[in-house]
């Protein structure tokens, strides 16, 4: 069953007149007639999670702003920065008016009267699709004032962002819209209470959004019959890595892992075997060959000691030393950190220093240890989880493949030649000691 | 419509922290009401005075019942029956874990740190650090110290990126010059493209940093925190009168810190009160008594300077003016008083800048019931700024105010000759030609009086329907240049129509609160240094005999009748002259003497052609000075060194009310002699015996002086100083009613001479910066903070208007 | 003293070693109590207004205006900044502070034509390290490149479907072999479409039942 790829390569679908034609904003109407609390219980009945990361259920989340005539916001996550994912990419590239269309359902059951759809810069020919497609949503009068003569208004902007990963979380991306550096704010208080600008604020990631007027045309129950039953729905999943047909696939959730790796990517090339996978972006702990056969869904994943995320499958084949996948991730969040909190900081620069002590046959017989603790000693601890991010999945690494690590430093070691005491040597240099 | 944070109403509640049952004031940070259960929770980037908590550090993490994750003590709020632990497994580990992330990359130069000894970082690594690190590679290393400032030097190195610094830039003193750059493990505190970081609140982020990081460059390297001693006391560079620290090595002041005190500072300075202490110790203090002999300032031993002194006044009797300003305490100018009005028998002594007031309207405009807080400027619904500069005339408030917008969605209005630095964070601003502030204050009286949506069009109606809807709470926080010149009285009648149109009279949180010209003006108009007010804003005698019974007695005893004698014949009936009559009357020969009290007429004065005739034709001038200044050391016959205020024993009154206390915090320099002994002793030599025979005695005899003060004790005022409107004594108050009718309307173009440039801060016009060489840097004109040349407007001063 | 080894920490930032220069003057907002107000391009200063307008508070514009003066001067120069501070009535600072946030705000002067090579996990596992190599050899080689192009590894650029692959100008093209990149880089400085045949915007769903 598909409902958000079905058809997305059709010509011009990004155009209102296809769209349209292919019943496009038929949703709409059909939610406008509804009350605000009927849509909200379409939304909740509909059981579906959030696709952006935390699958949180969306109708709760709505239903946590304030009633009242404040001033609300509708933020729509179009940061798509996890690696591994680029299912929104491709949603909005090639069919931008179900999102659009999803926003104004969303802000009329949410009451919102201002939206704001936070794309990552990087995304230059979506974000000039979007504002295309905006321009003609508007004159056709899907977005404004009154829309198709309702009482409902709401107005919706396209924001480009400029490269920073945190700004995809959502307090992050929230300063950042304020126009500020995107640090993460303290939480509580929780968006839905005070979020932009301070008002009640909905932040929902671009999947989730474009999948509400599915939800809308099917109904809540019907919707909820797809998938299993604590992850309702379909779900875009991006495969990437070391597979044979990389990509976007819509499925029901609930299916085998290895029918999404094997059945639909077609698995590694020949020859070679999965080491290990990500089944949620970078920032989930990665499973072995093992788990493949793990049901594909958001408690699955999690009995499973991973996570769904941002439904980012990314696959590693036995050709690869662990060390360079750890590195990758570390270097990757050591990068991103917005270096607001002090685990986060310090503890994604440390554990990059002592993986490059490890590549380099430096490592004391502690530093796996060491490592180890590091990751413990930021996970939870952190303003925001993008620290927890990078110690979740370093932290699994050094669980199921400690030998490799070992072995890893080891080899380094004797390529060069000589059984110095690294320790010693690290602390000459911290005392500058050591010329460069 | 209504204030949306009203003051804090505390509701008290219980929780628990490891175990002991602790009352605190409901939604109270954890950080803070541990305390109140002597349980400590460690913080580094947590700073009340900054506003919201970040949360950055993780330092503070507790464990509470019910919560799975750790929590931030320094951002979640006290409910009642809360359970929290700050010892457990878990947060032990936690704070070990943060304590050696922040070590990471923190130098191990504690030995060669200005911060050692009195460093948080220092402090919690050794009380909840885990003791160890395991970090054994390469720190970072940076080139150290570098500037930031020419007061502050920056150490990157020792940065733990708690954000305190930048937060106060940015969210305190809103000049956004400081900020981060860059990301994550890179980013660092920094300046736009290698400006410096001048602002007039700059050296607060010193204080703030809680490593070695942010350094004063006047301090660095000066002293130890265990080889310097805090005394307590108050800053008198300018009306705020900050609560201050300083920290004293040998005698010497080595440094100023702020001592909070949320009713007069709000644990804020500005860079003056902060570096202007070097003055203390520089050659150009005046540090022996010095006569004018062939010409020339000579030193000479104090027996001889007082002959002389007392010889000229004696010669002048009646003829002296006398003029009392700057840091002269309550005591000192009531004996000065006593000094002029009884032993010289001349009723010629003032302390205003340009004009007197009516007796009527100065007792209107002190009246208790119409006298605002400070902390009010922060939580009234809205606060009027009229004719007056806050971040020149009294920097601390400047920040008060900005506070109010911010956090309490104070409603600001300021009205002013020149654009305000306060402009953009005002719902409205309105602007009337130099000198016409009366002018305007009477418009905005009349506005109001023709109340509720009556008022006229224009500025005046604009600001009057701001103020009407704001709320009850409305401050007006008006410069004493409104009430000086021709247009004086008019000035202050239109201010106490204004109150009476907005009935501020007994509104809790309402009122009027002045900024005096000098730090302690209100202190001496209280002390009677005003002409024709005698202490306690009574009628003062003119020195005829039997209107000081006192001083007159005691006169007669000491056997020198004779010059009272002359003094009373000269001085009856003569008509009190105000700082500029006794000007004019120097010059044209009616007076022959001046009696100048921390007050450089030349620098701080009007008219300054006038001063420049009188001074040259003065037979006899003799000055309290801390500073030989161009204009003293040509005309000053007699200079006895004076205090300053860190030397200084004695009492001031904030424009609030709040009675402070000067406390010795280091050696007078030199031969200093305190100037209550100066003048008693003078008074003595001409007949009049003050019986004060030590500091404590002059405070005494002040207390009993003026009644609103009766009973008022140096222990009562303490360290935090009281209003003495909050003390039963006030009912002694002469309450007035002044006829306010009289000219409104347009007035005599006349301001009280001085007009400013934009840009120009007076803040920074002052001997103390100019001797003091961490701050010499302001002098050269510059943008933003720095004095730009004076102009001084040839304004015709038509005298004073009378009732 | 010694010189002690950085390891790569720090030492992207120039500004860490910097002290003021204590002759200038703070740096105030341009053009407000008497600080001087330098010249803005009618047509930066008009974009940066649209931009303004869009927002209940004007700092909402940062980026927008950022990009744009960046599209102007080619980066973010202190003079750009100044520019942007001006209209948008901020203090060049808090700009520069946001400025060095974003990864694709350049505070440094770069070549014109920006080349992204995404060197993150699925782009790396698919030779990406490569790529960047030879990209920045192939840069570093061809006349004035250091002028021409801004090559830099970047982090995942949401394409792995077409891992390895590099963002240019702004255009996605992938899957990249090392073969592409001189054609590449020519396509660029001439200002042609790069690579048409490979560039993501024409790649069709990878999921077989999409495109019914
Ligand atoms: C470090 C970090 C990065 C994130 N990046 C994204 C992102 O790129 N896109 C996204 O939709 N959500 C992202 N999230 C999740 C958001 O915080 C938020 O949960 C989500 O946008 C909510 O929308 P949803 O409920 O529809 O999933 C990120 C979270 C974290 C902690
Ligand atoms: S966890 Fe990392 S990204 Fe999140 S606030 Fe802390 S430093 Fe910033
Ligand atoms: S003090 Fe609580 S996080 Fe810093």
């Amino acid at each position: 069953m598909k409902l958000l790829l079905k058809g997305i390569d059709e010509p011009g679908l990004n155009t209102l007149e296809v769209y349209e034609r292919r019943g496009g904003y038929q949703s709409l109407r059909k939610a406008l007639a509804m009350t605000p609390e009927e849509l909200l219980e379409q939304l909740k009945t509909s059981g579906l999670r959030g696709r952006g990361g935390a699958g949180f259920a969306m109708g709760t989340k709505v239903s946590f702003l304030p009633k009242g005539s404040m001033d609300k916001f509708l933020v729509c996550n179009a940061d798509e920065s996890e690696p591994g994912t680029f299912k929104d990419r491709e949603l909005m590239q090639k069919t931008p008016h179900s999102l659009i269309e999803g926003i104004v359902i969303a802000s009329y059951a949410a009451g919102t009267g201002r939206a704001y759809i936070y794309i990552r810069g990087e995304y230059v020919l979506q974000a000039d699709i979007l504002d295309a497609a905006l321009r003609e949503a508007r004159a056709a009068g899907y977005v404004g004032e009154h829309v198709l003569g309702s009482e409902h208004s709401v107005s919706l902007v396209v924001h480009r962002g400029a490269g920073a990963y945190i700004c995809g979380e959502e307090t992050g991306l929230l300063d950042s819209l304020e126009g500020k550096r995107g640090n993460p704010r303290l939480k509580p208080p929780f968006p839905a209470i005070q979020g932009l600008y301070q008002g009640p604020t909905l932040i929902n990631n671009v999947e989730t959004l474009a999948t509400v007027p599915s939800i809308v045309a099917l109904g809540g129950d019907e919707y909820a019959k797809l998938g299993v039953e604590t992850s309702t729905g379909t779900k875009v999943v991006s495969i990437s890595g070391h597979v044979q047909r990389p990509g976007n696939y819509e499925v029901e959730l609930g299916i085998p892992s290895r029918e999404l790796i094997y059945g639909l990517a077609g698995g590694p090339p020949e020859g070679r075997q999965v080491k290990c996978w990500f089944p949620g972006g970078s920032s989930s702990p990665v499973l072995k060959a093992e788990d493949l056969d793990v049901p594909y869904d958001f408690n699955s994943m999690a009995q499973a000691g991973s996570m769904l995320g941002s439904g980012a499958v990314i696959v590693v084949d036995d050709s690869t030393p662990i060390l360079e996948v750890a590195m990758k991730v570390a270097k990757f969040y050591r990068h991103e950190s917005c270096g607001k909190c002090t685990p986060c900081r310090e503890g994604t620069n440390w554990t990059v220093k002592m993986l490059e002590r490890i590549d380099a046959g430096e490592a004391t017989p502690m530093d796996l240890d060491i490592m180890a603790s590091v990751q413990d000693h930021i996970i939870g601890n952190c303003l925001c989880v993008l620290g927890d991010a990078m110690a979740m999945p370093i932290g699994s690494m050094i669980e199921k493949f400690r030998e490799e690590f070992e072995a890893h430093n080891e080899a380094a070691r004797m390529r060069r030649g000589r059984g110095a005491s690294p320790a010693s040597e690290g602390v000459l240099a911290a005392h500058g000691a050591l010329d460069a | 419509m209504g204030r949306s944070m009203p003051r804090p109403q505390p509701h008290t509640i219980t929780f628990t922290v490891d175990g002991r049952e602790v009352k605190a004031p409901e939604n109270m940070m954890l950080a803070d009401a541990a305390q109140l259960g002597d349980v400590e929770i460690p913080v580094f980037c947590y700073e009340p005075k900054l506003g919201q908590p970040v949360g950055a550090c993780r330092m503070c993490l507790v464990e509470i019942e019910g919560i799975p994750k750790l929590q931030t003590g320094c951002s979640t709020q006290v409910k009642d029956g809360m359970v929290v632990y700050t010892e457990s497994p878990r947060v032990k580990t936690a704070q070990r874990a943060v304590v050696e992330f922040l070590l990471i990359n923190h130098p191990l130069d504690c030995p060669v740190c200005d911060k050692g000894g009195e460093c948080p970082l220092q402090d919690i690594t050794f009380g909840w650090g885990g003791g160890i690190s395991r970090f054994v590679d390469p720190k970072r290393h940076f080139v150290k110290p570098l500037e930031l400032s020419p007061l502050i030097a920056i150490d990157r190195e020792r940065c733990i990126l708690c954000y305190r610094c930048v937060r106060f830039s940015q969210e305190l003193s809103e000049d956004y010059q400081l900020v981060l750059l860059e990301r994550g493990a890179h980013s660092y505190v920094s300046t736009f493209d290698g400006h410096p970081y001048v602002a007039p609140f700059s050296g607060n982020i010193v204080e703030l940093c809680p490593v070695g990081a942010l350094t004063s460059r006047a301090y660095r390297f000066r002293a130890r925190p265990w080889d310097v001693e805090d005394a307590g006391s108050v800053c008198t560079l300018c009306p705020a009168q900050c609560n201050v620290t300083l920290t004293v090595r040998d005698e010497r002041a080595m440094r100023v810190l702020a001592r909070d005190n949320t009713e007069v500072d709000d644990g804020w300075l500005c860079d003056k009160g902060r570096f202007a202490y070097q003055s203390f110790h520089v050659d150009e203090r005046v540090t022996e008594p010095l006569v004018r002999d062939g010409g020339q300032l000579r030193a000479v031993s104090w027996e001889r300077a007082l002959e002389e002194a007392a010889a000229g006044l004696a010669r002048a009797n009646a003829h002296t003016g006398a003029i009392a300003a700057g840091a002269s305490t309550n005591e000192e100018g009531l004996l000065l008083a006593r000094l002029v009005r009884e032993a010289l028998g001349s009723p010629h002594i003032d302390s205003r800048r340009a004009g007197a007031l009516p007796l009527e309207l100065h007792r209107a405009l002190g009246e208790p019931s119409l006298q605002a807080r400070t902390s009010d400027l922060e939580f009234a619904h809205a606060v009027l700024v009229l004719d007056a500069e806050p971040v020149n005339d009294a920097p601390i408030l400047d920040l008060r105010l900005r506070k109010g917008v911010r956090r309490n969605g104070l409603k600001l209005a300021v009205a002013s000759p020149n654009p305000s630095l306060l402009d953009a964070n005002a719902a409205l601003s309105v602007r009337y030609p130099l000198g016409e502030g009366a002018a305007f204050a009477s418009a905005l009286a009349d506005a109001l009086a023709a109340g509720p949506g009556a008022e006229p069009d224009g500025q005046a109606g604009e600001l009057a329907k701001l103020l009407r809807a704001a709320g009850e709470d409305i401050v007006v926080l008006w410069g004493e240049r409104l009430t000086a010149g021709a247009n004086g009285a008019a000035g202050a009648k239109a201010l106490l129509r204004i109150a009476q149109a907005l009935g501020m009279a007994g509104v809790e949180g309402a009122g009027l609160l002045e900024i005096p010209a000098f730090a302690n003006g209100r202190g001496l108009r209280e002390a009677g240094v005003l002409p024709g007010i005698g202490p306690g804003l009574s009628q003062a005698g003119t020195g005829t005999r039997g209107a000081n019974g006192a001083g007159v007695q005691a006169s007669t005893d000491a056997g020198s009748g004779a010059s009272t004698g002359a003094g009373a014949a000269n001085g009856a009936g003569l008509a009190p002259r105000d700082a500029h009559a006794i000007a004019a009357g120097l010059a044209d020969g009616e007076l022959s003497a001046l009696y100048l009290l921390h007050c450089e007429p030349l620098r701080e004065l009007p008219d300054g052609e006038l001063w420049e005739r009188a001074l040259a034709r003065a037979s006899t001038v003799i000055a309290h000075s801390s500073f030989l200044t161009d204009g003293l050391r040509e005309h000053a016959d007699v200079v006895f060194p004076a205090e300053v205020y860190a030397e200084k024993e004695g009492t001031i009154v904030h424009p609030d009310g709040r009675v402070q206390r000067l406390r010795p915090a280091i050696a007078r320099a030199g031969s200093v002699r305190a100037e209550w002994q100066v003048i008693a002793e003078l008074a003595l030599r001409l007949g009049l015996d003050t019986d004060v025979l030590s500091g404590a005695m002059a405070s005494r005899r002040l207390f009993e002086a003026v009644p609103f003060y009766a009973g008022l004790t140096l222990e009562e005022i303490g360290g935090r100083g009281v209003r003495w409107q909050e003390r039963d004594a006030a009912s002694a108050y002469p309450t007035a009613t002044p006829d306010l009718s009289g000219r409104t309307g347009s007035l005599a173009q006349a301001g009280d001479g001085a007009a400013e440039l934009a840009g120009y801060r007076s803040i920074w016009d002052a001997p103390e910066v100019e001797f003091s060489p961490a701050l010499e840097f302001l002098l050269a004109p510059r943008s933003g903070v720095f004095p730009r040349e004076r102009v001084t407007l040839p304004l015709t001063y038509v005298g004073n208007e009378g009732t | 003293m010694t010189a002690v080894r950085r390891f790569e920490h720090g030492s992207r930032v120039p500004g860490w070693d910097a002290a003021v220069d204590l002759e200038k003057d703070p740096a105030e907002i341009p053009g407000v109590g008497g600080s001087p107000a330098p010249e803005v391009p009618a047509e930066l200063r008009a974009e940066i207004e649209g931009h303004l307008a869009l927002y209940p508070d004007r700092h909402s514009a940062a980026l927008p205006a950022l990009a744009a003066a960046q599209r102007l001067h080619g980066w973010c120069s202190p003079e750009a900044l100044e520019q942007v501070a001006c209209v948008m009535r901020v203090t060049p600072a808090y700009l520069e502070s946001v400025a060095t946030f974003y990864d694709m705000l350049e505070t440094q002067p770069v070549g014109r034509h920006s080349v992204y090579v995404c060197t993150n996990i699925s782009c790396s596992l698919r030779g990406a390290d490569a790529l960047l190599e030879a990209m920045q050899r192939a840069a570093d080689a061809a006349p004035d490149g250091a002028a021409e192009f801004n090559v830099r590894g970047f982090e995942c650029l949401g394409a792995c479907d077409i891992a390895p692959m590099a963002s240019v100008d702004g255009v996605y093209v992938g899957p990249l072999s090392t073969a592409d990149v001189p054609q590449l880089l020519d396509d660029a400085r001439a200002g042609r479409p790069v690579l048409p045949e490979k560039q993501l915007a024409l790649r069709p769903c990878a999921d077989p039942e999409a495109g019914a």
